[in-house]
């Protein structure tokens, strides 16, 4: 796919995200254990074969770019190519992007335009999904269409506000497109991920913020689609796609990795998902700990019990805790006696022996990275 | 052009068949045999480099070497892809005149001295590659300069009864040694060589050079090499080194080894002071899975595991999966080994990419008066439905 780059944008939904994304995008919270959420966008795009990926970040990008660095991982350390980081600094502007509009045409004169390749993926990292890109670009292409968006039935509940939903009619055509709109079932969640030329892009997201237009979904795809201006086709996507744009989302699909079905779907054979390689030993179960239902990362120290919780690497549970329904990030440590039920531990939180903390699944209670309790 | 030279270039032994771990290096060099989990035995050595500050290592091998090759990479998992030095494969190759294998381990080094001359270095570290243990070479090669040492040679107390199997450094009340003599009937002292040598290039170049020149030689460093260097009247210490270590050459001693890493204080702790981590090339692997009912207990499970039976003091590798009503006990089981259902393995190691099927028995239990006989499995062997491999027996 050498014809093919990606952008992806790594601050889409920060704000919704509370403390969680005090200091790290959106695109470089921790998933599953041992990701961070940009680890399947940016391996999906390469597993796609796209060798020449830009991110757009604007605050907070000092872990992303740590996570990430050269993206060796991702074989995305090349020659030709490669990755690239756009923030608003590099384009000599001194305010953030209002947009993802904004964002492009800023970039493109000193970015996107350099490359080769005919066609762009756009993506963020607020959707976890393990997508064969591959054939999403066939599709495209097949469709004769201007623009793909990747939709997924089953999101729209009448509640939950969607950037952009579709409905599509019996022949899979598109025949009603609303943005931010909590839109009833019948309806298609766009998984923000976009398919065109690249040319057709860039002469656009110059166009709209011309005209003071900066917002991508509204003032782009659903405009231009109302206007006639371009053509739109939707790709639905029939496996797990995990949207993470809340906490509450954030904590309910960390959880859900611990099913088979959802494991499955995200991790298949031929869709790796690469990550920074940490060197961590192989995790430790002690005599009398009781471990039921859960998922564990490298390097953990485990004595106590646990149950449907996630463990990021380096964990130490101490005798006698015990944890239930709980995210519990990396280098974490729980003291002896300590129960904790629906919580989310951010890196680097101590709890003392004896603590007990219990929240809800609707309302998990948070502690921050490096939080004493 | 001239690189800067090196303060210390080592060589890493390897290239030994490792016949004693039979099915285990059947089609794997023993370096990249693995071990604890996450490793193979090659990461120790490799591992200990680096964090002792030494950033060219030349990896000697000839037996199976496309694991290994692939294994090793361009050694950017070690830190060891470096502009100037890192970390090289070096397979015997025809040269001009003649083409021939590694006769012993004095010739694999005689037979690189132009990749050791590159770099001009002082001293010359040579190791083995079939040792579990932390090391921080750079004291020994501190000691061995301070000494103004020849030759320093790595040693640890072993109990005297056992000393008539490793070659003994007899030495002055100094640490220089006086005599070296290998695996003696009686020996006079107890402190075994480990195979870790410091030589000053200038004395390694000479002696080697001399070594190929001797028709009766058998081109080996104990036996050879180092008696020469004493003849000669050179300076020789040892050096002593407290702490683990584990030649893992035999089916017992490697799985000995592996059980050492387990316990909440053991043998051998893995993580060590968290100053010295070990290094292995890592695989984009998911955390692990762990099934409601699966008690694990005293075990060591590394990632990309699903595991829904029951782990007993064992150490399960990276990617396998365990069925439910399964059992592993005072086992290892390497990569990528599936265990099917209702599965029993009890005091066996279990090679890479094994297909355990539903039903079968591996190895047996022991009582602790009893010799404890391993079953081996090695690499890729499927095992039938309900097949029983014997204790001991080797598959």
């Amino acid at each position: 796919m050498k014809n093919v780059m990606g952008l992806v944008f790594a601050n889409i939904y920060d704000s919704s995200l509370g403390q969680l994304t005090n200091k790290r995008t959106q695109a470089s919270l921790p998933y599953g254990g041992r990701y961070r959420q940009i680890d399947f966008t940016l391996s999906n795009l390469s597993n796609a074969g796209i060798r020449h990926i830009d991110i757009v970040t604007q605050y907070n990008f000092q872990s992303l770019m740590n996570h990430i660095g050269s993206g060796e991982e991702w074989d995305l350390k090349l020659e030709v190519g490669g990755l690239e980081f756009i923030t608003p600094y590099s384009m000599g502007q001194s305010e953030n992007f209002r947009g993802k509009l904004e964002a492009i045409a800023a970039a493109s004169e000193a970015y996107l335009s350099r490359g080769k390749e005919e066609y762009i993926i756009l993506a963020d990292a607020a959707v976890i999904c393990a997508i064969d890109l591959a054939e999403v670009i066939e599709a495209h292409i097949a469709s004769g269409k201007d623009v793909t968006v990747v939709v997924k039935s089953g999101i729209a509940n009448g509640s939950k506000q969607l950037d952009l939903a579709v409905r599509l009619d019996q022949d899979g055509e598109i025949a009603d497109m609303a943005v931010d709109y909590a839109a009833p079932e019948n309806y298609l969640a766009s998984m923000g991920m976009f398919i065109m030329r690249k040319d057709l892009l860039l002469r656009s997201a110059a166009a709209c913020v011309s005209r003071n237009r900066y917002r991508f979904e509204r003032e782009f795809i659903l405009q231009d689609w109302l206007d006639r201006l371009i053509s739109v086709n939707a790709f639905e996507f029939d496996n797990v796609a995990l949207f993470n744009e809340s906490t509450e989302e954030y904590f309910r699909n960390n959880l859900a990795i611990i099913r088979r079905v959802v494991r499955h779907s995200l991790y298949r054979d031929g869709l790796t998902i690469y990550t920074k390689v940490r060197d961590q030993i192989p995790s430790y179960y002690g005599e009398g700990s009781q471990i039921d239902d859960c998922i564990v990362a490298d390097g953990c120290v485990l004595l106590g019990a646990a149950s449907n919780s996630v463990f990021f690497r380096g964990v130490k549970l101490s005798n006698g805790a015990s944890v239930r329904s709980c995210v519990v990030m990396a280098n974490c440590e729980i003291g002896i006696g300590a129960q904790l039920e629906y919580c989310i531990l951010d890196k680097d939180v101590k709890i003392n022996a004896g603590v007990k903390l219990i929240g809800t699944m609707e309302h998990p209670v948070i502690l921050n990275r490096g939080d004493v309790v | 052009m001239k690189f800067p030279k090196k303060r210390c270039v080592a060589m890493l032994l390897a290239g030994g068949q490792g016949s004693r771990l039979l099915v285990l290096t059947q089609n794997t060099a023993k370096p990249a045999v693995p071990f604890g989990g996450k490793y193979r035995i090659i990461d120790f050595p490799l591992s200990n480099c680096v964090n002792s500050g030494i950033d060219t290592v030349g990896i000697l091998t000839q037996y199976q070497p496309l694991e290994l090759n692939e294994y090793i990479g361009n050694g950017q998992p070690w830190g060891l892809n470096r502009s100037h030095g890192g970390v090289q494969v070096l397979p015997p190759y025809a040269q001009s005149e003649k083409s021939e294998w590694y006769k012993g381990t004095a010739n694999a080094i005689y037979q690189n001295m132009a990749f050791i001359e590159r770099y001009d270095p002082d001293n010359v570290l040579i190791l083995s590659g079939d040792h579990i243990y932390r090391m921080d070479y750079a004291k020994m090669i501190r000691y061995h300069e301070e000494h103004d040492s020849d030759v320093t040679i790595a040693v640890r107390q072993v109990p005297l009864e056992e000393a008539s199997r490793f070659g003994i450094m007899n030495t002055n009340p100094d640490g220089s040694i006086y005599e070296f003599e290998e695996k003696p009937k009686v020996p006079k002292s107890n402190n075994a060589s480990m195979g870790i040598y410091v030589f000053k290039w200038s004395i390694l170049k000479k002696f080697l050079t001399e070594d190929e020149n001797d028709p009766g030689s058998d081109n080996d460093f104990g036996k050879n090499v180092i008696p020469a260097i004493l003849h000669a009247g050179h300076k020789m210490f040892a050096y002593a080194f407290e702490g683990y270590w584990k030649d893992v050459g035999t089916i017992s001693s490697l799985w000995e080894a592996n059980m050492d890493l387990l316990g909440t204080s053991p043998e051998f702790n893995l993580y060590g002071d968290g100053n010295a981590p070990i290094f292995a090339r890592n695989y984009a692997l998911p955390a692990s899975y762990i099934d409601t009912g699966s008690k694990n207990t005293n075990c060591l499970i590394a990632e990309g595991c699903e595991i829904y039976g029951l782990v007993k003091h064992s150490v399960v590798s990276t990617g396998c999966r365990m069925g439910r009503n399964a059992v592993v006990e005072d086992s290892v089981i390497m990569p990528n080994t599936v265990i099917e259902e209702g599965v029993i393995v009890r005091n066996a190691i279990v090679g890479e990419g094994c297909i355990l099927r539903r039903g079968a028995v591996v190895g047996g239990s022991f009582q602790p008066d009893e010799q404890r006989q391993i079953a081996v499995i090695g690499k890729d062997h499927v095992i039938e439905v309900n097949q029983v491999v014997k204790p001991g027996e080797v598959i």
